[in-house]
C-alpha cells in the first residue's frame, strides 16, 4: 500500500470504530458525555504533572509542604529559579545543553539526510547490503555500546568535553536515516531521473529539489533529534564528571540527590529542563502528527 | 519548486542520451560521499563497540591497571556475585508490567481519539506532551507525587485509604516506575496506532457491517489485523526500550528498596562506572544484548507470519 | 501529490549550496574546539595565571572543612604564589568521583584518602610515593603514631603524611547511669564463652519499661525501654573491634587478595554480639538498629535515651554534642580474650601522581602534615592530630565543651589494629556487611553468614 495515499487522513476512516449502520439513537447523549468525560480525564492525567510542578516551582518550600499541589501559588516567587541560576549554575547547564543539542541536531539531521537520500534514490554498488547493515544496527541497544564507547573515548582523551557528549550521534544515526529514507522513497523516481538527465549534480538534486519538498519529515527528524539531545541522560552522565560540563538532565539528577527534600529547588530545576521542549512542541506540533502518517509505518 | 513544476521545467531540456559512464561514476562517488558521515558514525560508534564489548567481556580491567585476560569466567561471575540474574528478572518484571499496559492504553487512546469531534485534536496533541519530558526531570516530579506525604497519598487519604510508601515499599516500587514510563510513552505510541487506523479504508468497515458484523466483530476482523504493522512496531520498539530502562530508576529509586528495582542497565552502570569493573560490565552488556536480540527476533517472526500488509 | 507542494517563501534557508555548508561546518568545528578548550571557563580546575598556581584540594566533611580552611589561609599567607581551592565531594560517591576524574586526567592535586580505598588508589597508580620527598625535606616521621605510618605504607613507600587518627569507644548517657546509681567499671571484660564482667554490667544497665534491669527475673525482654549497648554491623565502628579483641583479622595481612572471616577468632567476636548479647537482650537488636543492622538509627536512639552506650568513632563527637540534651561521657571498649583492642584508622592527603604542579602540591602536603597545621585542626576540635605530642590540644577543646575524650586516647596508646588495607577492600566490606545482616537479624547462623561473606569478599579482593 503506497503511503502517499495515507497522506490526507481526513479522507480515510475518520472514526474507525464507528460505522454507518444500525446504532441505537438513544445512547448518543450518554456516549457523548462519556466521551468528553474520558477526554477530560486523559487531559488531566497528562497535564497535571507539568502543571503542578510548575505551580510548585513558584512556591516557597513551606508553601509546598502545607498546601495542596493543585493550588496555584498565591504569591508566586522567582526565588527558586534565582537560587538555582545564581547559586547552582543552572544558567551554565542550560547553555551546555543548548550547545550540545544544537550541534548534535545539525549534524545528525544533515548527515542522516544525505545518507537517506543515497539509499533511497541513488544507485551504487553494495547499496542494499549497506542498508541492511544500517537496519541491523537499529537492533543494537544503547546499553551495549555504553561501556566500549567510554573506553574508546577515555583512550582518545576526549572524556569530559563537549565532543564526548554529542560525537556518537552527530554523524548521523540509523534511525534517522531509516526515517528519512522511507519518506524519500515516496518521491517519484522520475523527478530525480529528469533532473539527472538535465545535468543536475546529485548535490543539487538533494538540496534544491528533495529537501524543499521534504520539509515535514526533516522537521520531524529535527524535532526527534532535539528531543533526544535535550533529554539524553545516561551517556552525558558517564562521559562528563566536572560540574561545569553538566547538561540539564545530569544537573537535575544531581540537584535531586543533593537537595532531595527541598522540593521547591528540585522542581524548579526540573521545570527548566521540561519547559523548552514544551514550547518547541507547541510551535511544531502539527508536523509531528502529520509526518507519522507519511512514513509508511503501516507498510 | 513543486514537484510537478520541476518535472515539466526540467523535462523541457531533456537530451537524447540517457546516462554516460563518467557521469555515472561521478554519481556513484557522490553517493559514497553522501554516505560517508553516517557510515563512519555507524561503524565507529555502533559496529566497532559491539565487537569491542565482546572482547572486553573476556577481560578483567579497571582502565588504570594492565588488562588481564580471564576467558569466560566473567559470564559465570556476574550471575554468582554481581546479582545479574536478579537484575534480569527485575527487568523482565518491568517489561511485563510496562509493555502490555502501555500498548493497550496507546491503542485505546488511538481508538478513542481517532474522531472528528471537537476537542479530539487538542487531546491528541496533549497526549504527546509527556513524550517530550526529560525522564530524569519527570522522575523528580514523580518522586514528589509519590512521596509518603505527596499528592497521591493525600488524595488517597481523602478516600480514607492510607497509601503505602510507594518508592520505599518493595511491592509498589517497580509498578510506580512502570507507571512513570507508561505515562511518558503511551501518547507517543498512540500516534503510530492512529496512523495505522487512519490508513484503513472506510470501505472495509462498510463491507463488514453489510455482512452483518457487530462493532466488536469489525474490530477483531478488520481493525486488529490491519493494525498489525503498527502493533509490531510499537511492541518491538517498546520492548527493546524497556529492557534498557535507566533514567527513571536512577533518579527515583537508585535500584532500591533493597534490590527490588535494580534493573540490568543500572547494574551495568554501577559495575562499570562506580566499580570500574569493565570486564564484568561488558559481560553483562553482552548477555543483555543477546536477550534483547532473541526477544526482538521472536517478535519479528511471530508477526511476520501473521501480518497483512496489502489491503487492495 | 498535493502534499509535496512546498510553500516557496519559507524555504530559502533550506537549500544552501554544498560549499556554503562546508564553510558552515568548518566554522562550527572551529568554534567547538575553542569551546571545548574553555569548557572549564573559570569554574575551578587547577591552573596558573601570572605566576600564581591554583591547586585543587578535595575532601568530604563539611564541618572539618572549616578547620582546613583556617589552616589553608595560613598556608596561603606563607606561600603567596599558591592558591588552594577546596572542593567538597559527598562521601558516598567520593571514591568513584576521584577515580573517574583521574581517568579523565582532571583529578584534584591533593585529595583526602580513606583506608577503604587506599589500596585501590595505590594499585591504580593514582598516588605519589612520598618517601624520596620526605627524605629530601628531612621530615621526622617519628613524630607520628607508628601505626599510622604503617597503615599508609607499602614496604618502604609511603603515600601520604599522616594527619589524623580515630579510635572507637563508648559514648554513654551520664544522666541515665546516675539515675541507676551505676558507675562504669574501668576494666570490663568478656570471655570467648560469653561470660565475664562486661555481660553482667550490660545486664545491669538494661532496663525494661517497668524499671526492671536484665539481671532481674521480672525483666521483660519484649518491653525494653533502654538497651545497654548499641553496636552497628560495621567493620570499623562495630563488630570489627570485637573480632579484633578475640584475636581475629578481617584480612590476614595488608594488601591480601583474600579475607579471613571464617577463622574461629572472628567467629567468636561476631557471635558474641550477634548471638550472646542479642539473646541476652542487652544490645539493640539488628532489626531496630537500621537496614541490615547497620546502626543508622543508633544515634537517634541514643539521643532519645533508648540506648545507654553508643559505640562509635570519635568523628561523631560534634553530632553527639549538638543532638543530645544530657551530659555525655566516653568509656573505653571492654577487654576481650586477647585484650582491649580498638580499630585504628586515619586519613591522608593523597598527592595526585599526575598533578601538573608537583612542587606546589608537595608544599601543601608538607604543610598539612606539619605540627603547625595539625595544631590548628586539633585545637579547633576537628580531629585528633596524627602528631602524638599534639593530642592534648584536641582533648582540651572537648574538655572545655563538656566531653571527656580521654577514653579514645587511652585506646590509641594501647592495643590497636589497623583498618584493613587492600585493593577493593571497601567494596568487599560493603558486601560483607550485607551478608552479615541475616546473622544480626537472627535469620541465619553466624558462622553461615560469615562463610557467605568470606566467599563474596574473596571474589572482590581477588578481582580488584
Amino acid at each position: 500500500m503506497a503511503s502517499v495515499a495515507s497522506v490526507t487522513p481526513a479522507a480515510r476512516s475518520a472514526s474507525a470504530a464507528t460505522t454507518t449502520t444500525s446504532r441505537p439513537p438513544l445512547g448518543k447523549g450518554i456516549r457523548l458525555t462519556l466521551f468528553y468525560l474520558l477526554l477530560l480525564v486523559i487531559a488531566a492525567v497528562f497535564i497535571t504533572p507539568y502543571l503542578f510542578s510548575a505551580f510548585a516551582a513558584f512556591k516557597t518550600l513551606p508553601e509546598i509542604l502545607a498546601q495542596s499541589p493543585a493550588r496555584p501559588p498565591t504569591n508566586p516567587t522567582w526565588d527558586n529559579f534565582k537560587t538555582i541560576f545564581t547559586q547552582y549554575d543552572f544558567g551554565r547547564y542550560l547553555l551546555n545543553t543548548l550547545i550540545v543539542t544544537v550541534i548534535l541536531t545539525a549534524g545528525q539531521v544533515t548527515f542522516s539526510m544525505m545518507g537517506a537520500y543515497a539509499f533511497a534514490r541513488m544507485e551504487f554498488p553494495g547499496r542494499d547490503g549497506l542498508f541492511w547493515m544500517y537496519l541491523a544496527t537499529l537492533m543494537v541497544p544503547n546499553v551495549v555500546t555504553m561501556v566500549p564507547l567510554y573506553v574508546m573515548f577515555a583512550h582518545s582523551g576526549l572524556l569530559n568535553t563537549y565532543w564526548a557528549i554529542f560525537l556518537p550521534y552527530v554523524l548521523g544515526v540509523p534511525a534517522s536515516v531509516f526515517l528519512m529514507r522511507q519518506y524519500f522513497m515516496t518521491i517519484p523516481k522520475e523527478v530525480m531521473e529528469a533532473a539527472r538527465l538535465d545535468g543536475c549534480s546529485e548535490s543539487r538534486i538533494l538540496w534544491r529539489i528533495v529537501v524543499p519538498i521534504s520539509r515535514p519529515i526533516i522537521i520531524t527528524a529535527t524535532l526527534l533529534a532535539v528531543v533526544f539531545g535535550w533529554n539524553n541522560f545516561l551517556w552525558p552522565l558517564i562521559v562528563t564528571n566536572s560540574n561545569a560540563l553538566q547538561v540539564l538532565p545530569v544537573a537535575t539528577a544531581n540537584l535531586n540527590s543533593n537537595f532531595n527534600s527541598q522540593w521547591n529547588l528540585v522542581l524548579a530545576g526540573s521545570l527548566v529542563a521540561l519547559i523548552p521542549m514544551v514550547i518547541l512542541f507547541a510551535i511544531f506540533q502539527k508536523y509531528i502528527v502529520r509526518s507519522i502518517s507519511l512514513t509508511g509505518i503501516n507498510r | 519548486m513543486s514537484v510537478a513544476a520541476a518535472t515539466t521545467v526540467i523535462g523541457k531540456h531533456r537530451t537524447t542520451a540517457v546516462t554516460s559512464n563518467p557521469d555515472r561514476r561521478r554519481r556513484v562517488r557522490t553517493a559514497f560521499l553522501f554516505l560517508t558521515p553516517s557510515l563512519i558514525g555507524v561503524v565507529l560508534f555502533l559496529v566497532i563497540p559491539v565487537i569491542f564489548v565482546m572482547v572486553l567481556s573476556l577481560t578483567r580491567w579497571n582502565l588504570l591497571t594492565p588488562i588481564k585476560w580471564v576467558g569466560f569466567s566473567n559470564y559465570a561471575n556476574i550471575f554468582r556475585f554481581d546479582g545479574f540474574g536478579h537484575s534480569l528478572l527485575v527487568t523482565a518484571y518491568y517489561v511485563l508490567l510496562n509493555i502490555p499496559v502501555q500498548t493497550v492504553l496507546a491503542l485505546g487512546l488511538a481508538l478513542l481519539l481517532n474522531s472528528k469531534r471537537t476537542g479530539s485534536a487538542l487531546i491528541r496533541v496533549i497526549c504527546v506532551l509527556p513524550f517530550l519530558a526529560t525522564p530524569v526531570a519527570m522522575g523528580v516530579v514523580w518522586n514528589w507525587f509519590f512521596s509518603p506525604t505527596g499528592m497521591i497519598n493525600q488524595f488517597l487519604a481523602h478516600l480514607g485509604i492510607t497509601g503505602p510508601a510507594w518508592l520505599s515499599d518493595q511491592a509498589t516500587a517497580m509498578p510506580v516506575i512502570a507507571f512513570a514510563n507508561i505515562w511518558q510513552y503511551a501518547g507517543y505510541n498512540m500516534l503510530f496506532f492512529l496512523a495505522g487506523l487512519q490508513a484503513i479504508p472506510l470501505s472495509l468497515y462498510e463491507a463488514a457491517s453489510i455482512d452483518g458484523g457487530s462493532k466488536i466483530q469489525q474490530f477483531r476482523r478488520v481493525t486488529l489485523p490491519l493494525l498489525r504493522p503498527a502493533l509490531m512496531f510499537v511492541l518491538v520498539t517498546g520492548v527493546i526500550g524497556s529492557f534498557q530502562v535507566f533514567d527513571t530508576v536512577y533518579v527515583m529509586t537508585a535500584g532500591g528498596p533493597g534490590n527490588a528495582t535494580k534493573v540490568a542497565n543500572l547494574n551495568i552502570y554501577n559495575t562499570a562506572f562506580a566499580g570500574f569493573r569493565i570486564g564484568e560490565a561488558s559481560a553483562m552488556s553482552v548477555v543483555l544484548f543477546l536477550i534483547i536480540l532473541v526477544v526482538a527476533i521472536g517478535q519479528f517472526t511471530y508477526f511476520n507470519r501473521r501480518t497483512t500488509y496489502e489491503i487492495a | 501529490m498535493n502534499a509535496h507542494r512546498p510553500r516557496r517563501s519559507s524555504l530559502r534557508w533550506f537549500s544552501p549550496r554544498p560549499a556554503r555548508t562546508l564553510v558552515r561546518v568548518a566554522i562550527a568545528a572551529i568554534a567547538l574546539t575553542l569551546l571545548s578548550g574553555c569548557a572549564e571557563w573559570g569554574f575551578g580546575g587547577s591552573g596558573s595565571a601570572n605566576g600564581t598556581v591554583t591547586l585543587v584540594y578535595s575532601l568530604w566533611d563539611t564541618h572539618e572543612q572549616v578547620g582546613y580552611q583556617q589552616s589553608i589561609n595560613v598556608f596561603e599567607k606563607m606561600h603567596p604564589d599558591i592558591k588552594v581551592d577546596i572542593e567538597e565531594i559527598p562521601y558516598g560517591s567520593y571514591q568513584q568521583k576521584v577515580t573517574a576524574e583521574f581517568i579523565t586526567g582532571q583529578a584534584p592535586d591533593l585529595f583526602w584518602v580513606n583506608t577503604p580505598w587506599l589500596g585501590s588508589f595505590v594499585k591504580n597508580g593514582m598516588l605519589t610515593n612520598l618517601t624520596p620527598l620526605i627524605q629530601a625535606s628531612h621530615i621526622n616521621m617519628a613524630q607520628y603514631y607508628p601505626q599510622l605510618v604503617a597503615l599508609h605504607s607499602v614496604g618502604p613507600k609511603i603515600y601520604g603524611l599522616p594527619k589524623d587518627w580515630d579510635t572507637i569507644a563508648l559514648y554513654y548517657n551520664k544522666a541515665y547511669f546516675n539515675k541507676l546509681h551505676l558507675a562504669i567499671p574501668a576494666n570490663l571484660s568478656w570471655n570467648a564463652n560469653g561470660t565475664g564482667s562486661f555481660v553482667t554490667f550490660l545486664k545491669a544497665a538494661t532496663t525494661d519499661k517497668s524499671g526492671h534491669n536484665a539481671l532481674s527475673p521480672q525483666f521483660n525482654p519484649n518491653q525494653v525501654a533502654t538497651y545497654a549497648l548499641g553496636v552497628s554491623n560495621d567493620p570499623q565502628s562495630g563488630w570489627g573491634n570485637y573480632t579484633a579483641q578475640a584475636g581475629g583479622k578481617i584480612i590476614p595481612y595488608p594488601y591480601a587478595p583474600v579475607a579471613s572471616l571464617t577463622t574461629p577468632q572472628v567467629n567468636v567476636g561476631m557471635s558474641f554480639l550477634a548471638d550472646t548479647l542479642t539473646n541476652a537482650h542487652v544490645i539493640v537488636p539488628g532489626a531496630l538498629s537500621g537496614p541490615n543492622a547497620n546502626g543508622n538509627n543508633l544515634e537517634q536512639m541514643f539521643s532519645q535515651g533508648q540506648v545507654a552506650m553508643w559505640e562509635n568513632g570519635d568523628w561523631n563527637t560534634l553530632a553527639v554534642k549538638t543532638s543530645v540534651t544530657f551530659p555525655v561521657g566516653v568509656a573505653t571498649l571492654p577487654i576481650g580474650p586477647v585484650g582491649r583492642v580498638s580499630v585504628f584508622n586515619g586519613l591522608i592527603d593523597g598527592l595526585n601522581s599526575h598533578t601538573k604542579y608537583p612542587k606546589q602540591a608537595w608544599e601543601l602536603e608538607q604543610w598539612l602534615g606539619s605540627p603547625q597545621s595539625q595544631a590548628i585542626l586539633g585545637s579547633g576540635g576537628y580531629v585528633w592530630p596524627a602528631i602524638r605530642s599534639l593530642d592534648p590540644l584536641f582533648l582540651k577543646y572537648w574538655a572545655k565543651n563538656g566531653i571527656d575524650m580521654s577514653a579514645f586516647l587511652t585506646e590509641a596508646h594501647g592495643q590497636v589494629v589497623n583498618f584493613p588495607v587492600s585493593p577493593g577492600v571497601g567494596d568487599a566490606l560493603t558486601e560483607v556487611v550485607n551478608d552479615l545482616g541475616p546473622a544480626w537479624l537472627g535469620t541465619e547462623p553466624t558462622h553461615q553468614a560469615l562463610k557467605t561473606a568470606q566467599t563474596d569478599a574473596n571474589y572482590i579482593l581477588r578481582t580488584s
